[in-house]
């Protein structure tokens, strides 16, 4: 039996309503198949005020074991780092955040508030909302960079806007069935077993990533989102094509270029006008060129690509 | 590609051969800058084909000292031998370029 806590801080509750979204194992499933037993969690729970409060101070005090605590949404230190714009059970979240980090054998951060301040850490950050272990790109966010839970790991990241539900169960279950150590996270301590491969990596439209087709406009299935359309899959690090939203699509073979949400600048350019849903180019070239490609070799692969473009990567191939 | 495409292409070389000026300077510095030439060219009439090829900076030949030319950009569709940018869309040559050029 492992004991789970769910609270949200600066949220919109996105991570909650795709966890409900979980198939196999369902968040019933966690329950029933897998020895979870959630203490409390903002849209399951069925306690309420006092009732809280005591769940929370049982925690903390290790009258109850806490084993893994979910934290959903930033960090909210305004105004002037008192918390008070998100008050919960009588006193500022953050306040219960810290005593339940230090409490929990393990700690899970999901979402991209919860793991780097996501939007509401955009400039000029008026709720001065951070992340657990980090405030964007850099180590250290609401509980410094030192931190460990009781179990000896740092905060488990789990980016994402939402995160899928599969990441979230996975996580959660191999927590409670013991298997923890073989979590192996990367600089952003996210698990690697979802963050090491690219949005790009299964993606459909890979074949006209290839010879460099473009798409124009949105609801075109032919071409690449990364040219013209601001889409950051080659960039960011995620299994959306690997691991199917809905079991069946993705941003991209939708049509939608991807945000880049499970990167810690995300939303990029700080929503700039003029940046979403736009490639940001520097004399007719990509700003951000795809991982590990440099702007010389970038160019040379274009011609190459376009000469070597067969006909049929200029049509669409879909076919209704 | 038609034959239609054909006899516009043709059109469009001998524009710019007989001397057509274009605007080939300044060459969008970003996407912004691009986005300003889009709307211009947005706000053209879909039958003035100079005044398209005047704001985009039409030119027959390699452009720049990268000599850059249609065949690169991304907008090209080499078989076809179109320009698929929607606010363009027209039928070019590869050796041709204009300052709408992306990679």
């Amino acid at each position: 039996m492992a004991n789970i806590l769910w609270l949200q801080g600066g949220a919109c509750s996105g991570n909650t309503m795709s966890f409900l979204n979980a198939e196999e194992p369902s968040a019933c499933d966690l329950v029933t198949d897998f020895g979870m037993n959630i203490l409390w969690q903002p849209s399951l729970g069925v306690e309420l005020g006092d009732d809280v409060k005591n769940i929370l101070k049982n925690c903390i005090s290790g009258e109850t074991k806490l084993d893994i605590f979910v934290f959903e949404g930033s960090v909210v230190n305004a105004p002037n780092g008192s918390g008070e714009w998100n008050r919960f059970c009588g006193r500022p979240m953050k306040e219960w955040v810290r005593e339940l980090c230090d409490a929990a054998d393990f700690v899970v951060a999901l979402g991209d508030c919860a793991t780097w301040g996501g939007i509401p850490a955009t400039a000029p950050n008026p709720s001065e909302s951070e992340g657990l272990q980090f405030l964007k790109r850099a180590n250290g966010g609401f509980l410094g960079a030192d931190f460990k839970g009781k179990a000896g790991l740092p905060v488990i990241n789990i980016p994402g806007c939402p995160a899928h539900p599969d990441w979230v169960t996975q996580i959660l279950v191999a927590i409670a069935t013991g298997r923890a150590g073989d979590l192996a996270l990367d600089e952003f301590q996210r698990p690697k077993t979802f963050f090491q491969s690219f949005t790009q990596t299964g993606c459909t439209r890979n074949m006209h990533f290839a010879y460099k087709v473009s798409t124009t406009e949105f609801g075109q299935r032919k071409g690449c989102l990364f040219y013209d359309l601001g889409c950051r899959g080659p960039m960011t690090h995620s299994p959306c094509n690997r691991i199917l939203w809905n079991r069946v699509s993705s941003k991209t073979r939708a049509g939608m270029p991807c945000l880049g949400c499970t990167e810690p600048e995300f939303p990029f350019f700080d929503l700039a006008p003029g940046t979403v849903f736009k490639t940001q180019t520097v004399m007719g070239v990509p700003k951000d060129l795809p991982t590990g490609v440099d702007k010389k070799g970038y160019i040379k692969l274009t011609g190459a690509a376009k000469a070597a473009m067969p006909a049929w990567a200029e049509q669409d191939i879909f076919v209704v | 590609m038609s034959n239609d495409d054909d006899a516009l292409r043709d059109r469009i070389g001998r524009l710019m051969a007989n001397g057509l000026v274009t605007k080939t300077e300044p060459f969008p510095e970003n996407n912004i800058e691009f986005e300003k030439v889009l709307d211009e060219l947005r706000d053209v009439a879909p039958d003035s084909l100079e005044e398209k090829l005047i704001i985009s900076g039409f030119v027959d030949k390699p452009y720049g000292e990268d000599e850059q030319r249609c065949l690169e950009c991304m907008y090209y569709l080499v078989h076809r031998k179109w320009c698929d940018l929607p606010e363009l869309a027209v039928p070019v040559e590869a050796e041709w370029w204009c300052r709408l050029w992306r990679i």
